[in-house]
């Protein structure tokens, strides 16, 4: 019989308890892992949106509580524009609106239609809005197959009926699931005169998108750059702290699991006193004691792990299904997530199983033969 | 309790053994006493040739399972030195190596693992050693044979009569092939007639030149061994 298997028939012969155990990592994987995947997909989200443009970087606001709390003035956006290396400075006001039920953080991208095309935006049908006009929008291609609008449909938004006057695209997910209105109206609207969330920066040619972002950075220190999603934190807290949280649930998950699966693994191996003195009196090293329970938490973990990452799926599913979480929660399952996954289960099951293979490996071979 | 100051017996190994013979096992002047001041050996001198058939036999409690315990190194002498094929077990470090390798046990409740099949409880001994799989299955097969256990391979310990178990037990001592084969009392528990197989078997292990150290309260087949060692209240008794 090879080693492993071995191990199984340890695991097989208290089924009900291995499957209890295997449940107990499987609870602790499926929290860890939607928590993550939740967040990573509330971080993609967010991130998304300084992907829309054809940008080389974003210019926000530093340390604000999300993103969209991003203030830059006028005057803020003219110092960026006459850093040296700037090739184009577009600014948008990037808000959220319950439209309905299905849609209930639908984004609003308040922008100069002069800027449409430096941002990257493909009018597909129609054209685009008049800079002063107060009731004209465009749709993205998503949004519009979404809502089942067109060309000429009348969209209620910005507290005002407006006229679909084109259909874009941005080759963007995030954004061509969103709509595009004037950005004085959108301002308007959201009382921010003069004010835009996000500047998104062209390099000219010749120029060291680096170098650009750091005179930017230092120049303008209560603003920040963002490239990637890596440096989103810069401007956005609440991400920083939703991983933050996840790491914490993360650990304590490990933790309360490794306890649960400790104590369950020590009962085990004081049923087993008599085998395991018997093992040891055969020549079984300590090391070997130890390999056993070790291999039988091992088993444990990657069985608890797959059950997991199984129930997460379909944790994930209901949570992005339920009412008032639609559109909000996005599950985004990476391989980071399986990793997180299995690491878990290891954690909780070797930290668990150390101390009853330690008392395991150290049982005198007599002693244990003579226990009833 | 015994008076430790008394002067030790030993026993000698037999005279077929002591031609010219090296020793599979030497107590010299052991003591074992347990906490509480109980003695179970009393300055015990024995040695037995390799190739011999001991049976060491008295009544309960005169310490002859705790000298088995002492050669098995599965306990520590107080005082005295315990030499198994040439090697002090007093000083040695990788005992579990030497259990693994030199000697085999059969105890008197067969011990076999309940949930494993009689083919994995004789492999389960083999676990790190150099055998593969395939080997461990194949050496375990032979076993079973020489035992007359052929056929049964997959029927779990539950489904053997007592007779049966021990002889699985005696083909797991077997197993790693140990010059030294340590059996406490192995017919303890079982009929006459089954008693009678076990001691053919050991027999059989004897003739192939193995050495057997048998604890016995059992006169009867302790006649069967080269030598019989009687003990009485921690002493040898001639």
């Amino acid at each position: 019989m090879p080693y492993p298997l071995f191990a199984l028939t340890n695991l097989l012969a208290k089924k009900g308890r291995s499957l209890g155990l295997a449940a107990a990592v499987a609870f602790a994987v499926m929290i860890v892992v939607t928590l993550a995947v939740t967040s990573s997909g509330l971080e993609q989200s967010a991130t998304a949106i300084i992907s829309i443009a054809k940008a080389n970087f974003a210019v926000a606001q530093k340390g604000v509580s999300d993103l969209l709390s991003s203030t830059i003035d006028a005057s803020e956006r003219a110092r960026i524009a006459k850093v040296p290396g700037v090739a184009r400075a577009v600014g948008v006001l990037v808000a959220t609106e319950k439209i309905n039920a299905e849609n209930p953080v639908f984004i609003e991208i308040g922008i100069n239609p002069s800027d449409l095309g430096p941002f990257g935006v493909t009018i597909l049908a129609g054209h685009a809005f008049a800079a002063d006009a107060t009731n004209q929008c465009m749709l993205g291609w998503r949004a519009a197959a979404n809502l089942g609008l067109h060309v000429g449909s009348k969209f209620a938004a910005d507290g005002t009926v407006n006229t679909v006057t084109g259909i874009y695209s941005t080759g963007n997910s995030f954004g061509d699931s969103a709509a595009m209105f004037p950005l004085t109206a959108e301002q308007a609207y959201n009382r921010l005169p003069g004010i835009v969330t996000l500047v998104f920066v062209k390099v000219a040619h010749g120029y060291s998108v680096s170098a650009v972002e750091r005179a930017i950075d230092y120049r303008l220190p209560e603003l920040t750059t963002i490239r990637t999603a890596s440096q989103f934190g810069r401007a956005d807290r609440t991400l920083v702290y939703l991983k933050a949280a996840v790491t914490g649930s993360t650990i304590l998950a490990v933790l309360i699991g490794a306890i649960i699966v400790g104590n369950t693994m020590l009962l085990s191996v004081f049923e087993r006193t008599r085998e395991l003195g018997l093992l040891r009196a055969v020549g079984w090293t300590r090391r070997r004691i130890v390999g056993l329970i070790l291999t039988e938490s091992l088993v444990l973990a990657v069985v608890g792990a797959g059950i997991g990452v199984g129930l997460s799926f379909a944790v994930s599913a209901i949570l992005e299904n339920v009412p008032a979480l639609v559109g909000i929660l996005h599950a985004h399952f990476t391989q980071g997530a399986f990793w997180r996954a299995l690491l878990t289960a290891l954690g909780m099951t070797i930290i668990g199983g150390l101390y009853p293979a330690t008392r395991a490996a150290l049982l005198a071979p007599l002693k244990a033969l003579s226990y009833e | 309790m015994s008076d430790p100051s008394s002067s030790p017996v030993t026993a000698p190994p037999s005279r077929q053994a002591q031609s010219g013979a090296r020793f599979a096992v030497e107590l010299c002047d052991v003591v074992k006493r347990y906490p509480g001041g109980v003695v179970a050996l009393d300055h015990i001198d024995l040695a037995i040739a390799e190739h011999e058939f001991v049976a060491v036999t008295g009544p309960s409690g005169c310490g002859k399972s705790t000298l088995l315990h002492l050669v098995a190194a599965l306990d520590h002498p107080t005082s005295g030195t315990v030499r198994v094929n040439g090697q002090d077990l007093t000083t040695m470090r990788d005992l579990s190596s030497f259990r693994r390798h030199e000697v085999g046990l059969v105890f008197q409740l067969h011990n076999l693992l309940p949930r494993l099949s009689v083919l994995a409880n004789i492999e389960v001994v083999m676990y790190g050693t150099h055998r593969s799989s395939r080997a461990r299955r194949e050496r375990a097969l032979e076993l079973l044979s020489e035992v007359e256990l052929s056929g049964l391979e997959y029927r779990l310990p539950t489904q053997l009569s007592g007779g049966e178990r021990q002889r699985v037990a005696i083909a797991r001592a077997l197993a790693n092939e140990p010059r030294l084969l340590l059996a406490d009392e192995p017919t303890g528990n079982l009929d006459p007639d089954a008693a009678q197989r076990i001691m053919d078997l050991f027999e059989k292990v004897n003739a192939d030149g193995m050495t057997v150290l048998l604890v016995t309260h059992d006169e009867k087949l302790a006649t069967r061994a080269d030598r019989i060692v009687k003990m009485k209240a921690g002493r040898l008794a001639g």
